[in-house]
């Protein structure tokens, strides 16, 4: 058995509440953060080499150090808006451990002296903002919020902020217009939110499972976090195995655990079925054929090279009963509703690439279809304010490529069966 | 503190700026061109369009320009065929939803889909989906008309409204490419500054109802001038062709309306068109004129009175006698500096003194009235100018003074240069009737016709449009407006019915008269005018 | 192309050319009398000479399915005339779905060169040249031909119908 840094006690029955997460030794790596100084807790984030879990991979120790010096007041917000079709894994940690991400904010806060902090928590989730309103509730009346807390002069407040379903409030500028009060749109970069975030002061931007990794950092130490794992990318990660497995759910294992092994921990896949494709990083990353799974390890650096990415662990396994095109026009139908409107190539192009491949599945595709979906997404990709763009165009772009021969198949029957009457045109 | 300046090259040019300008502010400053939407000058920088994409040394990935900030040494293209590529697929996702309107379109000839696509586009469209599908001529208040399909979403217009008029009128409803402009419930789009938004709009959304299919702008040509509203003197472009003036735009002038102009400074478009000038000197129904004998038919019938000849006769009547009747002038702060020293100079040295002049204001009380942006309470272009020439002569004579004289009959012969605009003058129905219950003869110098009287003897002036001068606005900037096409052809400035009354010659005018391509078969109807 | 004549030997005599020409003549006469339905002259205004279907007459406004006219005074046709003919003025329609119309439409025939522009500019075959060319006229006036002698005079029979139909376009969702 894997050693679990995060969901060792999650099966407890009172572990959300604060009696039950302290009985299990909780709170007492907050008292050991505050012995240390800040700088010291940027440090020990840096060094563990923790990389952040909400998709992009980016080191949460780096991004902690792009705060400018002598800046005040700073803003810690906390982004749970899960929107990444395929990933459940911020809501297990809310609903079944909230106190785990509250000290793992709080230790976040002390290291980067934030007196306040927001959870940005999508509207949807409603059983989980339960849960963390309770949760923030007890740690106020315990002092674990609030001024002074555990006899520091450290003060810092915190508050839940409700989305209200729109995935593109999940990027991390789009979460600040829309905290703002402004329409939820992402704003350009530069200025980066570490510069000028939230109302115009630093902020810094991070994932609940980064958040809630903080903690074990601070529990076990550098060394101990960088044994479990690969060396680029170590500590473990929430990988919610959902599709065609038989027990789908949230894994946590460590960093580097070969896919294959990750789908057979999941049940692996049911009778008689064999294996397609698997997405492994939620949708915006690109598929990968049955042959490249084998060679796949669960980091960052091994899906890179297969051309996919990590992103936020959302595996989605699809075997041979599933029609790539039917997938395909699901995911771009999804980037179509969500595309916030703002830049052209992203307005435009999710709608056109939507209508095309909806098109192709109603059987009124034509061949160079597919060569449009490639021109249109590679010229949507790094040509907008945000990299939802990116999300909607890569996942065309891989389906297209590495599955061309089910596209094309599925053209000419519908268009056979359209001559030939089945269909109506 | 003054910026650091920086080197770079652009397209192989070197240019310097000082710290913290954007790169397409760089591009501007050497002329280059680069395809743009959302940026704008006047307003801030928003980075929606993503046409403005450069290839930066150095830096793998196309950057936009407009966010880009140069730094030292930077080499920047815009030729390399990536970029080309990357604005060609740009402008195509602009048009795959644009409706097919160019036909119905007002800013056809100046849209700026229209000039991007003349420069990169492909003439085969990949898009064979069906457009979407959202409101056209929508009611956005009592001058603009928005039509949301034409819109590629720039939010210029708002980011106006947002920054410049403060009046947060505009948003984008809905999201993606359902996205739509708007107004807010029961808040139309109404502060005196919204036509700018038609100016900005690189597109046929935002059109003027003013201006709404009156004419096709590659018909109109473009002269500047100075608009005559108020003291501020905004700098504009007039759109005109020899029926009229149509429109008028705002000019760049950083020191005195920067980007904007007014809602009430456009209509001074209709003052020096035809249809409400006064197009021949009248006289009291006891004179007749003979009419004009030229070769020029004239398309209202008939040739106009020739205003020359009027001149002469009031000479006769009212200047040339040995004792000079007692007269007074008149002013208003509507012309210019050259003319107001021709005649005041005339006047001072053949027909009174320096105590007879006097200046007709019309609403001191709010003359120092601002808003904030632009408007200011003189709605006179030139009180600055007219005070200068009469303070030179010596020459400022409270009003209380001329009704007394009125009153007491002292005042024989009035002479009244009379306001160009009108509408800013509520009072000028009562100074006339005041001015005719005392005072026999009276010579009224006006762009538009008066009410029918039986003593007034009006002459028609030339407007803004068509003479050359000098207006001084409230900070004392003197300002030229040049003489561009004469639209009545018996009108007169103030400098030459001095000249006239003086008994001098006048110069032989040579006016630039545009040549009427004939649009009438002419022959068929006079066969005796060639 | 001109044919250059080789100076024939008997035209140094000067009247055998003429001889050959006459004689040229009177076989050409004979040949008519006989056979009256060979001959090539058209006994105009009882026979008319039929041109083909591009024949450019005078215009046609042609109408859009409901009767109104599919013109939208974009003015393309009066920009690219070379002789300045056309004259229109636009006016706004209430009906957003139209938005566009010409309230004046004239063409001045007399200055008209008949070469066509105007068909080719036209974007939505809004204008044609029809096969009519034969329009005396006594007055000045009956040369200025207007919106209703366009589209709606007598020999149209009713008006013709456009090719280019909007709702069509838009139902196609164009």
């Amino acid at each position: 058995m894997e050693k679990k840094l995060l969901s060792e006690h999650y099966h407890k029955k009172e572990y959300h509440t604060l009696a039950g997460y302290k009985s299990f030794g909780g709170y007492k790596d907050l008292e050991s953060a505050f012995s240390k100084r800040p700088e010291e807790i940027v440090q020990m984030v840096k060094d563990s080499g923790l990389r952040g879990r909400g998709g992009a991979g980016f080191p949460t120790g780096v991004k902690w150090g792009f705060l400018p010096d002598n800046s005040e007041p700073r803003y810690l917000l906390c982004n749970a808006d899960e929107g990444e079709p395929g990933t459940f894994k911020d809501r297990l940690i809310m609903e079944k451990a909230p106190h785990q991400l509250i000290e793992g904010m709080l230790i976040s806060a002390w290291g980067i002296q934030s007196h306040k902090s927001y959870i940005y928590i999508r509207g949807e989730y409603q059983n989980c903002i339960h849960v963390m309103e309770e949760a923030i509730k007890e740690a106020y009346s315990a002092g674990y919020l609030g001024k002074n807390i555990c006899g520091s002069d450290f003060q810092h407040d915190m508050d839940i902020y409700i989305g209200a379903g729109a995935y593109i409030c999940g990027e991390e500028t789009g979460m600040i217009s829309s905290l703002e009060g402004k329409k939820g749109q992402p704003k350009l970069k530069p200025p980066f939110p570490a510069v000028k975030g939230y109302l115009e002061k630093p902020t810094i931007v991070n994932n609940v499972e980064t958040l809630a990794a903080v903690v074990p950092i601070i529990r076990d130490g550098v060394e101990a976090f960088r044994s479990i794992g690969t060396e680029k990318s170590p500590g473990t990660k929430f990988f919610s195995v959902s599709g065609c497995v038989k027990k789908p759910g949230n894994y946590e294992v460590p960093l580097g655990y070969p896919l294959m092994d990750l789908i057979e921990l999941a049940g692996g896949l049911r009778e008689g079925r064999k294996l397609k494709a698997v997405i492994p990083g939620g949708t915006s990353a690109p598929v990968l054929t049955a042959e490249e799974c084998e060679k796949a390890d669960m980091d960052f650096e091994s899906l890179s090279d297969l051309g996919s990415m990590l992103g936020s662990g959302a595996v989605i396994v699809m075997d041979d009963s599933c029609s790539m095109v039917d997938m395909l026009s699901v995911i771009e139908n999804f980037y179509h509703h969500e595309s916030c409107g703002q830049c052209t190539p992203c307005r435009e192009g999710t709608g056109w690439l939507s209508k095309v491949i909806n098109n192709i599945l109603k059987g009124q595709g034509r061949i160079q279809d597919l060569n449009l979906i490639q021109g249109i997404s590679e010229n949507m990709m790094g040509r907008t304010i945000c990299a939802l763009s990116d999300a909607a165009a890569l996942p065309a772009i891989s389906f297209v490529t590495k599955f061309r021969e089910e596209f094309e198949t599925h053209i000419r029957e519908t268009l056979a069966q359209r001559k030939s009457g089945a269909l109506s045109a | 503190m003054s910026k650091k300046i920086i080197k770079c090259e652009i397209n192989n040019q070197e240019v310097e700026v000082p710290e913290g300008t954007s790169i397409i502010e760089a591009f501007k400053e050497l002329d280059q061109s680069i395809a743009h939407y959302c940026w704008h000058p006047g307003l801030s920088v928003a980075g929606v369009c993503r046409l403005c994409m450069v290839d930066i040394e150095g830096i793998p990935k196309l950057q936009i320009a407009c966010n880009t900030e140069v730094k030292e040494g930077m080499k920047i293209s815009n030729q390399s065929e990536k970029v080309k590529e990357a604005v060609k697929w740009g402008l195509e996702f602009h048009l795959i939803n644009h409706p097919l309107d160019c036909p119905i379109c007002d800013q056809a000839g100046e849209c700026e889909l229209q000039e991007q696509y003349m420069n990169f586009g492909q003439y085969s469209p990949n898009m064979a989906e069906r457009k979407v599908k959202k409101r056209k001529v929508v009611d956005l208040g009592s001058k603009i008309v928005l039509d949301t399909e034409r819109c590629i979403l720039c939010s210029r217009c708002v980011r106006f409204t947002d920054e410049v008029s403060k009046t947060h009128e505009l948003g984008i409803f809905n999201r993606g490419d359902r996205s739509e402009i708007g107004i807010f419930k029961d808040k139309p789009l109404e502060n005196e500054y919204a036509v700018n938004t038609v100016d900005i709009c690189p597109v046929g959304a935002l059109t003027s109802k003013d201006f709404r299919f009156r004419q096709r702008v590659w018909y109109l040509k473009t002269a500047d001038s100075i608009c005559t509203g108020c003291s501020t003197g905004c700098n504009i472009k007039i759109d005109y062709n020899e029926e009229g003036l149509f429109r008028v735009q705002p000019r760049y002038n950083k020191e005195v309306n920067g980007y904007w102009m007014c809602d009430k400074g456009r209509e001074v478009y209709r003052l020096p068109n035809k249809e409400g000038r006064l197009l021949e000197a009248k006289a009291p129904s006891s004179y007749s004129f003979k009419r004009e004998d030229s070769l020029r038919p004239s398309r209202a019938g008939g040739n106009p009175v020739s205003s020359v000849e009027v001149l002469k006769k009031i000479r006769e009547l009212f200047v040339k006698k040995e004792k000079a009747p007692q007269s007074a002038l008149v002013l208003t702060a509507q012309y210019t500096v050259e003319e107001y020293e021709d005649l005041v100079s005339f006047f001072i040295k053949h027909l009174g003194t320096q105590q007879d002049i006097y200046y007709w204001r019309n609403n001191p009380e709010s003359f120092d009235d601002f808003d904030g942006v632009l408007l200011r309470g003189d709605k006179n272009p030139n009180t600055k100018g007219l005070l200068e020439v009469l303070t030179n002569q010596g020459a400022i004579h409270s009003w209380e003074s001329l009704q007394n004289r009125l009153k007491q009959k002292e005042i024989e012969v009035l002479w009244v240069a009379g306001p160009e605009n009108q509408k800013v003058y509520p009072d000028l129905k009562e100074k006339i009737d005041t001015f005719e219950s005392y005072c026999d003869n009276i010579i009224w110098w006006t762009a538009h016709p008066l009410s029918d009287s039986q003593k007034i003897w009006q002459i028609p002036t030339k407007t803004f449009f068509e003479k050359e001068g000098t207006l001084i606005n409230h900070t004392g900037r003197a300002q030229k407006v040049k003489a561009v096409h004469q639209l009545v052809s018996s009108a007169l400035s103030l400098s030459e019915s001095a000249t006239v009354l003086k008994g001098e010659e006048l110069k032989k005018q040579e006016p630039p008269f545009l040549v009427t391509p004939m649009k009438t078969n002419h022959f068929t109807y006079k066969k005796k005018v060639l | 192309m001109s044919r250059v004549q080789r100076k024939s030997r008997s035209g140094v005599w000067y009247l055998p050319p003429i001889f050959k020409g006459l004689f040229f003549t009177f076989k050409k006469m004979l040949a008519n009398l006989s056979k009256k339905n060979k001959m090539l002259t058209l006994n105009y205004p009882e026979e008319h000479y039929s041109y083909g279907p591009r024949f450019k007459g005078n215009h046609i406004l042609t109408v859009k399915k409901d009767g109104s006219l599919r013109c939208t005074a974009c003015m393309l046709c009066a920009t690219n005339c070379p002789a300045n003919c056309i004259k229109i003025i636009a006016s706004e329609h209430e009906s957003p779905e139209v938005e566009k119309y010409p309230i004046a439409y004239e063409i001045d025939i007399l200055r008209c060169v008949f070469c066509g522009f105007c068909e080719e500019a036209c974007p939505v075959d809004a204008i044609r040249m029809g096969p009519e060319w034969q329009a005396a006229g006594l007055n000045g006036d009956d040369f200025i031909y207007d919106i209703k002698y366009l589209s709606k005079r007598d020999s149209l029979k009713g008006g013709v119908l456009s090719h280019v139909d909007d709702k069509e376009r838009h139902k196609a969702g164009m």
